[in-house]
């Protein structure tokens, strides 16, 4: 079972406040899915199975030529809030 | 303070942009300055189902870069994510290189101002993308994502510095060698040429590191060196009265001269890298790797060589006109245009780069193109000014930017060869000063000289000087 400092310190890293209620859902949630994943620890892989998919002899690179995108707007059109072209957020501050 | 009993220990990051044309996974523009969020694609904003194709062209920049750093290359290495959470990285990651970087093992050779030479460990350059930037508003927070995928190489330093000096000179080193081989425009105030310190102190003859504190960002070699000398004496003082440093990052206020607290450094960062299984392995051919080499351009260690041999010049004097390739390129053209190597280097040496370091200017906007100087230096050797004229003329050339012939014959500089009038003018001082004449003729022939100097002051300077010593001697000894 996660300690309740471990579910803490994760939702930390993920900028996430928790109730007492939602630690105590997460510690067992998580244990589950932690418990998944030692399952899957027994399959035999090396460090490097990630990128065994891919034929080492593939034609793996672009040649170096610009060609701009034709629809920046509509990436743009995605944001919930555009000021001066640019993405607005809402304040960031670094926590500390 | 007892500084003396402490030593500290520095260690350089240095991110360098590549020079390419498109960034480093797609093909948008790699350019600064462009109007907020046009040089992006669903690549580089991290759009559901877009694929990252490596640019060939980093790869050879960055291989160049591990050649001018004698580095060893790896054929193999492997692409990873590195997972943190910041709006200017839309994926959520960025793709970097983790346990297996293409290359590690480097140095360079640097010079210190005390003339001995340091050889400065680097442990490792890696490929990585940059992220996009963000502007604090009052309002909010403004993202723009035209520099996110940008190539780069991280260049990691052994913590091999003992002072900012060293810190400086490496960092300059680098920099100029970044340069001379096109792999990156350094342009530190644009940001694609960026160090981070880690710095910390310990009492001298110790081995174990002290905690050590990083310096984030900081945008010019000069604020570098302050930012080092500055976070070393802190570090003493605290330790001195008793205080544990603390891990953070902090940052350069500029404007008051102090290091401030930007971050606690904790466990809290942590990367979660794993391989990036969007890319296949970096495989670097030995075919492709002497392609590379084959292609190198000239390097500045390679530049100094060149220069002493061609050009006769001294170690140092070589050294200092191959420090940059700004530089190099200017004082190449000079002595193209007047082909005289020794005083090309003299007066690009002394007049112009002392004037140039005076003003605080780089050689890139010198009021006095090569042409000019050239031009200059050319007068002298024709015998139209004197070396002494030519000072006098460069030093309005350096305030107008005008030309040499312009203002010779604006202030009536020319300098004066003909025998006749000279004659007429060693003649009167003779006549002026009979009693300097009648003890030169009694033996003092140092006055020798006295007459000399009066008629070129009688001259302005301009008299041809060996004719007039010529001219004196012959009428005091007639």
């Amino acid at each position: 079972m996660l300690s309740r400092e471990e579910v803490l310190k994760i939702a930390k890293l993920a900028r996430l406040t928790l109730t007492e209620d939602e630690i105590a859902f997460y510690q067992k949630q998580l244990t589950r899915v932690l418990g998944h994943i030692q399952d899957l620890n027994q399959v035999q892989t090396s460090k490097e199975a990630f990128v065994q998919h891919v034929p080492n002899d593939a034609e793996s690179f672009r040649e170096d030529r610009a060609a701009p995108f034709a629809n920046p707007e509509g990436l743009m059109r995605n944001a919930p809030a555009v000021e001066n072209d640019s993405f607005l957020l809402p304040t960031i501050v670094e926590h500390s | 303070m007892s500084l003396e009993k402490y030593e500290s220990v520095i260690g350089l990051e240095v991110h360098a942009q590549l020079m390419t044309q498109s960034k480093m996974f797609c093909r948008c523009p790699n350019q600064f300055g462009s109007s907020p969020n046009t040089n992006v694609c669903p690549v580089c904003t991290g759009q559901p189902g877009s694929l990252p194709v490596i640019n060939k062209k980093a790869i050879e920049l960055g291989v160049r870069a591990a050649v001018a750093l004698s580095c060893e290359i790896h054929p193999e290495s492997v692409f990873a994510r590195k997972n943190y959470f910041y709006p200017d990285l839309p994926k959520g990651y960025q793709i970097s290189q983790y346990e297996r970087p293409y290359s590690t093992q480097g140095h360079i050779v640097v010079r210190l101002k005390s003339g001995d030479e340091k050889r400065i460990g680097i442990t490792r350059i890696h490929f990585e993308e940059d992220a996009g930037k963000s502007n604090h508003e009052s309002y909010g927070t403004l993202v723009n994502l035209n520099r996110a995928g940008v190539p780069l190489i991280e260049i990691v330093s052994e913590p091999d510095m003992r002072n900012a000096h060293e810190a400086g000179q490496y960092l300059r080193a680098l920099h100029s060698i970044l340069r001379y081989a096109d792999i990156c425009d350094g342009n530190m105030e644009e940001g694609n040429f960026r160090c981070d310190a880690n710095i910390s102190v310990r009492l001298r003859g110790t081995e174990k590191f002290g905690t050590k504190v990083e310096l984030k960002n900081i945008n010019s070699f000069k604020f570098v060196e302050k930012a080092i000398e500055y976070e070393i004496q802190r570090q003493v003082f605290a330790i001195e009265s008793g205080e544990k440093i603390i891990q953070q990052t902090r940052s350069w206020n500029s404007g008051k001269n102090v290091t401030e607290v930007m971050r606690e450094k904790e466990q809290a960062h942590d990367y979660r890298y794993f391989p990036e299984p969007d890319l296949p392995k970096l495989m670097i051919s030995s075919k492709w790797f002497e392609q590379i080499k084959k292609e190198m351009p000239e390097l500045p260690k390679e530049a100094c060589e060149r220069f002493k041999k061609a050009f006769e010049l001294s170690d140092y004097d070589a050294s200092v006109l191959t420090s940059s390739k700004e530089l190099a390129k200017y004082f190449e053209a000079v002595v193209a245009h007047c082909k005289n190597g020794k005083a090309s280097a003299n007066w690009v040496m002394n007049e112009l780069l002392g004037r140039l370091n005076a003003a605080g200017r780089e050689i890139g906007d010198t009021p006095v193109s090569e042409t000019q100087l050239a031009a200059l230096i050319k007068k002298i050797d024709s015998g139209e000014i004197s070396g002494k004229i030519a000072k006098t003329v460069f030093e309005e050339m350096f305030a107008t930017s005008k030309d040499a012939s312009s203002i010779i014959k604006d202030k009536g500089l020319v300098q004066i060869s003909d025998p006749a009038a000279l004659e007429s003018v060693v003649r009167k001082i003779i006549e002026g000063n009979p009693s300097q004449f009648a003890e030169y003729k009694a033996g003092k022939v140092k006055l020798l000289g006295f007459f000399v100097g009066q008629a070129m002051k009688e001259t302005k300077g301009q008299a041809n000087p060996a004719l007039l010593n010529e001219l004196v001697k012959k009428l005091l000894d007639s």
